[in-house]
């Protein structure tokens, strides 16, 4: 049997987190959407259908080649997973069926047999005969369907994650360090580092410190928290649902929030509820709002309209390379698009701010492509990174895509 | 518009966002060498002359507008291709 996991037409529900990424690479707990499928399959082969835009810079980044290849739908018995599934347990079903989540393909059993039935000449057309031909049943599975899902499944998903891997210490622990609860619930990789005065509490869930990650001291981790690879915890507090991906620099206060890697909050400053992409910096005192004052349900810019998100904790989603500057203050349920440099004024920033777009003294303004290139070239190579041909191809394409939508926001502010 | 129109249009911008008296600015003088522009208000630069004429000047191009008389030129092509600058 063959695993495939494949975008469905709700990716853009999840923008501006997946402009650069398959849906199935978002974080949630410990490790993505994808490590969690790989993790239940082991040892299986796994394609990929995406959007044909990603391809390359996908393929490129990950060493990848079975995606989008309708080859890879025959000669098999396949097991066809939502990208946008957040999966706690292997899905083995007894029959070829077709499991349905809120009106959406949440996984499909199909036998090879079956698939040579089957004509298609692309996969969109294949899902839509295979719904036609096997039984369909409701199934009680987790799908993604906003950016908020990352962050309310979140604490959950690193508990569940943490079972994959069990208490350890591996790393260094230093004697004078803290810790607050059971340390069977906590996980130290190899070569990380706990400094003296840091403080570990593992009392509502557990605390997984990956390889070579270091916690400086005065800082306060609560579980559930993942701190990932290589990132560093520069004192401060680190609050309950916290996932860091790789490389990632974190000072000041955050709580249930998602970083994806790569990405610098350095300083002072409050950040919760919210998703952070790769290479986004925060300047210091950057801080944001995951509450309103009167309590009331956040709703939040999902493709062109506020979509009410039904939570009444809702932080920011900031697109990858987006920087802030020093004391910039983001409003409850923003979202910043890739590549954007937000300016803090003293006043509270729009809850929507085009892809590439500058926001400045309360105006929206627009920026040579090409210097944000060069910009992303210089950040990403200081971590020894490359943005690749096919990285900024696909830049190209969301700034073509979100042109519309930023000359939109810079005409409102030249009114 | 007429040429002459068009640069005391521009001085007058020029001088209001960045705080520099008109008599100072020269068709010579540069945004940043000589007028003391930050690097983000010559962003803020390009909007105003956007709002000022009502034209739209490409990010990419715009940044090859180092100086006031390279301003008068560029925004001069726009207004003429939309039939907006007489001679």
């Amino acid at each position: 049997m063959r695993i495939c996991i494949f975008e469905d037409e709700k990716f853009d529900q999840l923008y501006p987190l997946v402009y650069l990424r398959p849906v199935f690479e978002l974080r949630c707990g410990a490790t993505s959407l994808y490590e969690k499928v790989k993790r239940n399959y082991d040892n299986m082969e796994i394609c990929f259908f995406m959007r044909p835009q990603l391809v390359d810079s996908f393929k490129k980044r990950n060493q990848q080649s079975s995606v989008n290849s309708l080859d890879d739908l025959k000669n098999d018995d396949l097991l066809l997973l939502n990208a946008r599934l957040l999966l706690k347990e292997k899905i083995s079903p007894a029959s070829e069926e077709i499991g349905i989540k809120d009106d959406a393909v949440a996984y499909i059993n199909i036998k090879k047999e079956t698939i040579n039935k089957v004509n298609f000449f692309h996969f969109s057309e294949f899902l839509k005969n295979v719904l036609q031909i096997l039984p369909q049943k409701e199934v009680d599975l987790k799908l993604i369907t906003y950016p908020w899902d990352l962050i309310n499944n979140n604490g959950e998903a690193i508990t569940d994650d943490f079972r994959s891997i069990g208490g350890k210490i591996e790393g260094e622990l230093s004697p004078q360090a803290a810790i607050v609860g059971d340390k069977s619930k906590l996980f130290i990789g190899k070569r990380a580092k706990i400094h003296p005065f840091a403080v570990l509490d593992t009392t509502e869930g557990p605390v997984i410190i990956d390889e070579e990650a270091i916690v400086h001291p005065h800082s306060r981790i609560e579980g559930p928290s993942y701190i990932g690879k290589r990132s560093k915890i520069v004192g401060g507090k680190v609050r309950e649902g916290c996932s860091l991906g790789p490389v990632t620099m974190i000072g000041g206060e955050i709580e249930e929030t998602i970083f994806h890697g790569y990405a610098n909050k350095f300083h002072e400053g409050f950040i919760g509820h919210s998703y952070i992409c790769e290479w986004v910096n925060l300047g210091a005192l950057t801080t944001n709002s995951d509450l309103k004052n009167d309590y009331s349900t956040v709703s939040v810019h999902i493709k062109d309209r506020l979509v009410d998100s039904k939570s009444i904790k809702v932080g920011s989603f900031i697109g990858d390379h987006t920087k802030t500057s020093i004391g910039t203050i983001l409003n409850t349920g923003t979202v910043i698009g890739v590549m954007c440099n937000v300016v803090g004024s003293g006043k509270i920033s729009p809850k929507f701010i085009p892809s590439f777009a500058w926001y400045l003294n309360n105006n929206f303004l627009k920026y040579s492509l090409r210097m944000q290139l060069e910009t992303a070239k210089m950040a990403m190579s200081r971590r020894k990174k490359e943005l690749t041909q096919e990285d900024i191809g696909l830049l190209r394409y969301v700034h073509e895509i979100t042109k519309e939508e930023r000359k939109q926001a810079v005409q409102k502010s030249l009114m | 518009m007429k040429k002459d129109e068009l640069e005391a249009r521009i001085k007058k911008v020029v001088s209001s966002l960045l705080k520099v008296p008109e008599e100072k600015i020269a068709l010579s003088s540069d945004f940043v060498k000589d007028l003391g522009a930050e690097s983000i208000q010559s962003l803020e630069l390009v909007a105003a002359f956007e709002r000022e004429f009502g034209i739209e000047m490409d990010e990419e191009e715009s940044l090859e507008v180092k100086t006031v008389g390279k301003a008068v030129e560029f925004i001069g092509k726009i207004l003429k291709e939309k039939g907006k600058l007489g001679e």
